[in-house]
C-alpha cells in the first residue's frame, strides 16, 4: 500500500473510492513494515469508510491485524453527520488500556525486598478467572457515575491519581442507568480485579531513558522500579458492548 | 470433532459444521468453550439458556454470547450443551458443565463473540459457520 510521508514518522493513505478521510499513520521503521505486512493498513482503510469519520483513520505505531478496527486503530465520529458511538470498535473491553505506576525505589532498594513485594503482590491482586471484587458491591454504582474519584473516595487511590487521568478520571455526563442489569450481573463481582487473558500486572525496571525531558515529566529515572498494569473493563464492560451491538443491529 | 479452531493474529475463532442446523449450534459452542476450558466430566445440573436473532447469524451470535453471559455470570465453565427448540427466530436450549473452580483452562477467557468474517450457510453436508471472537 502506498504511503505518503506527510513528516518524520507520520503518514498519509490518501482518500480513494469510499473513503470518507484519509488514513494517518504514526510509524516508523520495523514497525512500520511490520503494519505493512499483516494487512493492517487494509483495516486503517476499511475504517476510513465509517460513516461520520472525521478527520482521520489514525493509526498508532504499534498497529496489528484486529477485526474491524486495527488494533491500535483510533478513529472519532460526529454523530451528526451519521457517525455513531462504537461499542466496540477496536475490542469488546471498555477503555481496556495501560498504565504504568513509578514506585520511587531503585532496583537494588527492591531486591532487598523482593520475595517479600512479590509475595504480598500474589496475595493482594485478584486474577484469572470468576469474580474477584476487592471492594464493597455498593461502590460500583459510585464507580459507574463518578470514575475514579469514587475509587479514591474509598481508599483505593489518592488525589494525585486523578490528576494523571484523563478527564481526571471520569466520563462527564455518564448515565449508570442505561448500563443494563445483565451487565452488572455479570460483571458487578469483578471490581478491582485483573482479570485474565491478556491483562496482566508487571514489576519492571527502567533500563535506559531515551527522552530526558520526558521522564523529567513521568517522574522517571534509570533502575526505578515501575508496575506497568493492563486491565480493562472485564464482565460488565464486555457485556455492555454485547447488549449495545445488538440494540444497534 | 465438527468445529476446529482458527489461528487469528489478535483474537481466535472457530469453523463448525453440523448435519442440523441444531447440531452446528451445538457444536459451535462446543469449539467456543474448548477455546477456554480443558474437557472436564460434568457435575452440575444443566442451565437454561435462551436466544434471539431476527436472522439465523444473529441467533447463532446470541446463542453464543448468552452461553458466556451465564457462564462468567454463575462461574461455570461449560462443555455440554443441547439445543431443545430453535425456530421462528427463538432457541431454547441448555449447557452443563463444572464451577470455575474445577476447571482447567486451555486458553485465555473470551470476552465477546463478534460479527467479524461471520459466516453461517447451507451446504450439502449440512451447515457450516465461521465466528471470531474477542479475546
Amino acid at each position: 500500500m502506498d504511503l505518503k510521508k506527510l513528516r518524520e514518522a507520520v503518514w498519509e493513505i490518501p482518500r480513494r473510492g469510499g473513503m470518507v478521510v484519509p488514513g494517518r499513520v504514526y510509524g516508523a521503521g520495523e514497525l512500520l513494515e511490520s503494519a505493512r505486512e499483516d494487512q493492517a493498513m487494509k483495516q486503517v482503510v476499511n475504517v476510513a469508510h465509517l460513516p461520520g469519520i472525521v478527520t482521520a483513520s489514525m493509526a498508532m505505531p504499534d498497529i496489528h491485524w484486529g477485526y474491524g478496527f486495527p488494533i491500535g486503530g483510533v478513529a472519532a465520529t460526529e454523530v451528526g453527520e451519521g457517525g455513531v458511538v462504537s461499542p466496540g470498535g477496536v475490542g469488546f473491553d471498555i477503555c481496556c488500556g495501560v498504565r504504568l505506576l513509578g514506585s520511587g525505589f531503585s532496583q537494588g532498594e527492591f531486591e532487598a525486598h523482593r520475595e517479600a513485594v512479590m509475595g504480598e503482590l500474589d496475595q493482594r491482586i485478584p486474577r484469572g478467572l470468576g469474580k474477584g471484587a476487592i471492594a464493597r458491591r455498593g461502590l460500583l454504582n459510585e464507580v459507574l457515575e463518578r470514575g475514579a474519584a469514587a475509587a479514591v473516595d474509598a481508599g483505593y487511590g489518592s488525589e494525585p491519581d486523578l490528576e494523571r487521568c484523563e478527564e481526571s478520571g471520569t466520563s462527564a455526563g455518564s448515565n449508570p442507568g442505561a448500563i443494563s442489569s445483565r451487565a452488572i450481573e455479570r460483571g458487578g463481582g469483578q471490581l478491582g480485579s485483573l482479570g485474565a487473558g491478556n491483562h496482566f500486572l508487571e514489576v519492571q525496571v527502567v533500563d535506559s531513558i531515551w527522552d530526558a525531558e520526558a521522564a523529567e515529566v513521568y517522574g522517571l529515572t534509570e533502575g526505578m522500579i515501575c508496575v506497568m498494569i493492563h486491565c480493562g473493563s472485564r464482565g460488565l464492560g464486555h457485556q455492555t458492548c454485547t447488549d449495545q451491538l445488538k440494540l444497534m443491529g | 470433532m465438527s468445529y476446529r479452531v482458527i489461528a487469528h493474529t489478535a483474537d481466535t475463532g472457530i469453523e463448525a459444521s453440523g448435519t442440523t442446523i441444531e447440531e452446528l449450534f451445538v457444536n459451535a459452542a462446543r469449539g467456543m468453550f474448548s477455546l477456554m476450558y480443558e474437557p472436564a466430566d460434568i457435575t452440575m445440573e444443566p442451565l437454561p439458556v435462551r436466544a434471539t436473532g431476527a436472522t439465523v447469524e444473529d441467533l447463532l451470535v446470541d446463542w453464543l454470547s448468552e452461553l458466556l453471559f451465564v457462564s462468567e455470570s454463575k462461574e461455570v465453565a461449560f462443555s455440554r450443551f443441547a439445543v431443545l427448540d430453535l425456530s421462528h427466530g427463538t432457541l431454547s436450549g441448555e449447557a452443563s458443565g463444572v464451577p470455575y473452580g474445577s476447571a482447567r483452562l486451555s486458553g485465555p477467557p473470551i470476552k465477546a463473540v463478534t460479527y467479524h468474517q461471520l459466516e453461517l450457510a447451507e451446504t450439502d453436508e449440512g451447515w457450516h459457520a465461521r465466528v471470531i471472537f474477542d479475546v
